[in-house]
């Protein structure tokens, strides 16, 4: 088959022009009030001067990976990787530590790099070229444990680091096994799991317990025999009486109550020919409620006070230090929040370039956004991200190749993490995790990876490879 | 590819729609649902600083400067800038106080004190002087959170007229709630006297600015370009019609007496002189550290000081009441100008109940009646008024005389520009008729003939006294006596309210004012008080002696001079003093003599300093300053129950 070349995808080419030129025109505002002196040199110093030289350098770097055969990176995908996962050790070692974190290269003269960065897109290589191989896939277990083990390797090492926030990141790339074939109970499984551990670490357990236990009935009442409205209306009582019992104050026997409950049906199936279903609804009520109880535990007992804290900020802002750990989300919120339906118009929002917010030109960029522009302009850059992701996806489903396909989910998935993380985090739907907003947020090594990323990505798309 | 795989595509893609959506709805919440983070970013991210205007000055008549504004420094402070960091022992040191100080100043009751907010500034300590302001202000920007605005205190260049001017003091939770936002908490209002009937000319407008900070509490620049910063815009200066250097001279002649003096330009109204002895220094009410300690020893001070006896004090005015009976009676119709009543020492009022005279040559006319001071004249008059539509209906003679003093501004508050002004008490015939009620006979013209001659019920301000004499001057108009000149905003000169400029008739003939007036001179060319004439001046007066049950009788005088072109109308009572031409009388010629030549006269330097120095408050030092060369005339001091 030849190889012909389509061209590069303008629409994503343009979709990623505009995002950063967004984030260099959001970077300028920040700065704005504390003035930009008039000489250009002096200029290149300043914040907004240094992101237009890393645009420059994205760009450049953009059209030398443009330049490349696309094949080259499917050749060197586990060089790649190699290399990355090398450099994710020496970083550890000869580092340079930034607020607790010893995650950058310093090479001097204010040019640093991070590793866990170029990582991301190691991974994305490596996992592609792995699962792309026909003979692998995700058909066996081990097949499986080896993909995880793919972006789990950098993603501990950054956690030695420690950054939570950048190794949580390849937990992305469970979005492209999911893809491929990875069974989707495993998802369900730890979504419920996630989902109980979260509400375990603030809620009394009871509580947690409790709520396990009604929705176990209710798998059990959906799955009678002759459904009866009247199962229904039970379980809907039980509900509420559990509600008022713990209102009341009887948390105990209400959670004590529900279990007996749960107990019962489960007899009752067990006696019946449900057995698998009993087991299953049983077993998962005993470790939901292990995992509620030692989720609880651990906040109480393991967790460092300024972690305990922001777990607090997120799913408790109201009993959080308002000085203190929520200080961040709340000045943040309030910047989003001033900025109203249209916005304080560009270069006017004064809430963040007086530096309320730390981290403003960073993690937190897309709070001059919310503020200047609005609802409006929020409306604008979340829809030019979905816009993009889409779009990456549809670039990904028209590979020919499974590695090339497998790729563009790859960093379909990590964007995605980083948008949904990062925008979340500014508004206080995430907890706070220091994470940079793809293409938008100040940082060198970042951008310059992302656009590599999606110049590898576009070129494999012309290639058709 | 198989179909199950193929939809994982689709769900991966509605995952991130969904997330996307997710986050659009949260921006919509904190963007469009909810305000609040809108207010607390406005709150935290600027600073509404309000620049106090300049407090318009006051001057006396001749342009001398009576008050002024002495800047003094308030450090303020929003209490969530406050850095928990900040070096509390050196912010203490250089501010002069402790921490225990620190933290009471800082942490108010926010929750239930409503003048106190932790986003909104407010006071940490108030009239910093500059000495220790200078100081501070070099470390100011170490303290986050922390401000200075400058504020002007009153200071007084001269030690006179403390009532008149009035002070200012701070807004009380009252005021602020009433002003509707135009106070605000450390604010300073005209408590009493001018500062308080002009406080709206005087105090001027706020000015604000709305700056924007960061997070360190540091300036980064205006809202907006300023579009909503407003400048301050100070207060009129107010001209008043005081003569400062009459008003220090009838001051000093005052002192150590009770009682109140008057004096009024009667072709303006304009007031000259003003005063309630005993008085106080102005400047113990400039507002500073002792202010407090000053006001409870002025309050508890037995003479009252703080009482205004000009305007709150009713005295009964005693003969000098006659002239309004003489000119209410002539315009009755009941005596002539020329009308003669003889006296033969004594009144038979009714029966048994006969009321004394003096012996005096014989009261041929109204004029002549005054000048003798004559009571039987008055009682007769009185009657003839009373009796006007007979005997038995003496409610409608009492009223119509009632109505006229009403028109000489009797019996109800003047509405001078001045406040506290009581309205005195013309009793007329419903007030009668609540002291003898009917079941227990009614009241005829015998029993209220007491006042005919200014005794009894009848009680007068002294600003009414003192306007009595100023329609007479003028022979039968006045102008509401009143302190303000004109305001000066700059180069422009504004013009009190218009009822100041307002001619009000009194309602009597001038023939009739001109034989009171014509009476009054007699009484200082040859009758009562012909001991306090003026030399090269025509005074025209009026003694009162107004008996007093509790003590010493209150000695009183009106007067205008010069008696043809009058320039200035006087009213002066002394509590306790005794007959009226005894002080009252020669007080107020030298104060009247003091305004028209600038100095007092040769021959009545000894009087001067007999004044000056008599001491009437109690206990009474047991000295006589002055022996007199002359005995003096005036009154006579016999021990009857009613005297002239």
């Amino acid at each position: 088959m030849t190889v012909r070349d389509r061209g590069i995808d303008w629409m994503t080419f343009s979709l990623y022009l505009a995002l950063v030129a967004i984030g260099w025109a959001m970077i300028y505002t920040v700065g704005y009030k504390s003035g930009y002196p008039d000489n250009f040199l002096d200029f290149l110093e300043t914040s907004a001067g240094k992101q237009l030289i890393w645009v420059g350098i994205s760009m450049a770097g953009f059209f030398i990976t443009w330049s490349l055969d696309a094949v080259f990176w499917r050749n060197f995908a586990n060089i790649i990787y190699t290399a990355s996962l090398v450099l994710l050790v020496l970083v550890l070692i000869f580092g340079k530590t930034i607020k607790g974190a010893t995650s950058w290269f310093d090479f001097g003269g204010g040019v640093t790099f991070q590793p866990s960065e170029f990582a991301k897109f190691g991974t994305a290589l490596a996992l592609s070229s792995y699962l792309g191989n026909y003979s692998r896939g995700l058909k066996s277990l081990k097949h499986r444990l080896y993909a995880i083990a793919f972006f789990l390797a950098p993603l501990l090492l950054i956690l030695l680091q420690p950054d939570t926030g950048s190794s949580l990141v390849f937990l992305g790339f469970f979005i492209v096994l999911y893809r491929e074939g990875f069974p989707g109970w495993v998802f369900v499984a730890g979504f419920l799991l996630g989902a109980i551990l979260v509400a375990g670490l603030v809620n009394p357990p009871l509580v947690v317990v409790t709520i396990i236990a009604l929705a176990g009935l209710a798998v059990y009442f959906r799955n009678m025999p002759n459904r009866h409205r009247w199962w229904t209306l039970a379980l809907i009582a039980l509900c509420i009486a559990a509600f008022y019992g713990f209102k009341l104050g009887y948390g105990r026997y209400t959670s004590i109550g529900a279990g007996v409950a749960l107990l019962g049906f489960f007899l009752y199936h067990w006696a019946g020919k449900q057995r698998d279903m009993a087991v299953l609804v049983f077993l998962s009520f005993i470790i939901g409620s292990s995992v509620a109880f030692f989720a609880n535990f651990a906040f109480n007992n393991v967790f460092a006070p300024h972690q305990q804290e922001r777990i607090l900020v997120w799913l408790k802002p109201n009993e959080a230090d308002p000085q203190g750990a929520a200080y961040n989300l709340n000045h943040s919120k309030m910047a989003i929040g001033s900025g109203g339906l249209v916005g304080k118009g560009y270069l006017k929002g004064n809430l963040t370039q007086g530096n309320f917010v730390p981290e403003q030109i960073t993690d937190f960029i897309f709070c001059a956004i919310g503020e200047e522009q609005g609802f409006l302009g929020v409306m604008v850059v979340i829809t030019l991200y979905i816009l993009l992701l889409g779009r990456i996806l549809i670039i990904g489903e028209r590979q020919r190749s499974d590695f090339a396909r497998l790729y563009a989910y790859g960093v379909a998935s990590i964007l995605f993490v980083h948008f949904f993380v990062n925008i979340g985090m500014t508004m206080g739907l995430v907890p706070t995790i220091g994470i940079p907003l793809p293409f938008l947020s100040k940082g060198g090594s970042s951008l310059l990876i992302f656009t590599v990323m999606i110049a590898v990505l576009l070129k494999m798309d012309a290639r058709r490879i | 590819m198989n179909q199950q795989l193929q939809n994982r595509h689709f769900n991966i893609l509605l995952l991130f729609g969904i997330a996307g959506l997710v986050l659009l709805f949260r921006a919509m919440q904190l963007q469009v649902l909810d305000d609040s983070f809108k207010i607390k970013a406005d709150a935290v991210a600027m600073s509404k600083y309000t620049i106090y205007p300049a407090r318009g000055l006051i001057y006396d008549r001749n342009g001398k400067l009576l008050t002024k504004n002495t800047p003094v420094y308030d450090l303020m402070v929003i209490y969530n800038q406050v850095s928990p960091k900040m070096d509390t022992a050196r912010f203490c040191r250089l501010l002069g106080i402790d921490k225990e100080e620190f933290k009471k100043r800082l942490n108010k009751d926010f929750r239930r004190d409503i003048r106190y907010s932790k986003i909104k500034p407010f006071v940490f300590m108030s009239r910093i002087p500059p000495v220790v302001f200078t100081r501070f202000q070099e470390s100011l920007y170490e303290f986050p959170g922390f401000f200075a605005q400058i504020r002007n205190i009153r200071s007084y260049p001269v030690s006179n007229a403390a009532h008149v001017l009035g002070y200012i003091t701070e807004v009380d939770e009252e005021d602020i709630k009433q002003s509707k936002g135009l106070y605000s908490p450390g604010d300073y209002i005209g408590a009493s006297g001018i500062e308080a009937v002009y406080e709206r000319e005087l105090r001027g407008t706020k000015g604000t600015r709305y700056v924007l900070k960061d997070n360190l509490g540091r300036d980064i620049g205006s809202f907006q370009e300023g579009r909503f910063d407003t400048l301050p815009q100070s207060g009129l200066d107010l001209v008043s019609s005081l003569d400062i250097g009459l008003q220090a001279y009838a001051e000093e002649l005052m002192q150590n007496k009770k009682g109140a003096v008057v004096a009024i330009e009667p072709e303006t109204g304009e007031i000259l002189a003003f005063l309630s002895s005993p008085t106080y220094d102005p400047s113990l009410m400039v507002i500073n550290k002792e202010r407090g300690d000053n006001f409870r020893q002025l309050q508890k001070d037995s003479s009252k000081p703080l009482f205004n006896r000009a305007v709150m004090a009713q005295y009964p005015p005693g003969s000098i009441f006659k002239t309004a009976v003489g000119m209410a009676g002539m315009q009755m119709g009941v005596v002539q100008p020329g009308t003669g009543f003889t006296c033969p020492g004594y009144y038979v009022n009714s029966g048994s109940d006969i009321r004394k005279c003096r012996s005096h040559p014989y009261p041929a006319r109204v004029s002549t009646a005054l000048q003798w001071s004559c009571n039987s004249y008055f009682f007769r008059t009185f009657k003839m008024i009373v009796d006007k539509y007979g005997y038995t209906k003496p409610a409608a003679g009492l009223d119509t005389m009632v109505n006229y003093l009403h028109r000489f501004g009797l019996g109800r508050p003047l509405g001078i520009d001045f406040p506290g002004e009581k309205s005195g008490n013309i009793p007329d015939s419903k007030y009668y008729d609540r002291m003898y009620p009917k079941e227990r006979g009614a009241w005829r013209s015998p029993t209220i003939i007491s006042l005919g001659i200014g005794q009894g019920e009848v009680e007068l301000t002294t600003v009414q006294m003192a306007n009595l004499a100023a329609q007479i001057a003028n022979r039968g108009y006045y102008y509401i006596p009143h302190f303000a000149r004109f305001f000066k905003n700059g180069d422009e000169a504004i013009p009190p309210d218009e009822k100041f400029t307002t001619r009000i008739n009194n309602g009597i003939d001038p023939a009739y004012v001109e034989e009171v007036a014509k009476g009054m001179e007699l009484v200082v060319a040859a009758g009562t008080a012909r001991s306090s004439r003026i030399p090269g001046i025509a005074m025209a007066g009026k003694t009162g002696t107004v008996q007093n049950p509790h003590g010493q009788d209150h000695s009183t005088f009106i007067a205008f001079a010069p008696a043809d072109h009058p320039k200035i109308a006087i009213a002066v009572y002394v509590e306790n003093a005794g007959g009226g031409g005894r002080y009252a009388a020669p007080i107020a010629s030298l104060i009247i003599e003091k305004y028209l030549k600038g100095e007092i006269d040769e021959s009545r330097k000894w009087r001067e300093k007999q004044m000056r120095d008599a001491n009437l408050l109690n206990p009474r030092p047991r000295r006589v300053t002055v022996r007199r060369p002359v005995v003096p005339t005036g009154e006579t001091t016999a021990p009857d129950p009613i005297r002239n």
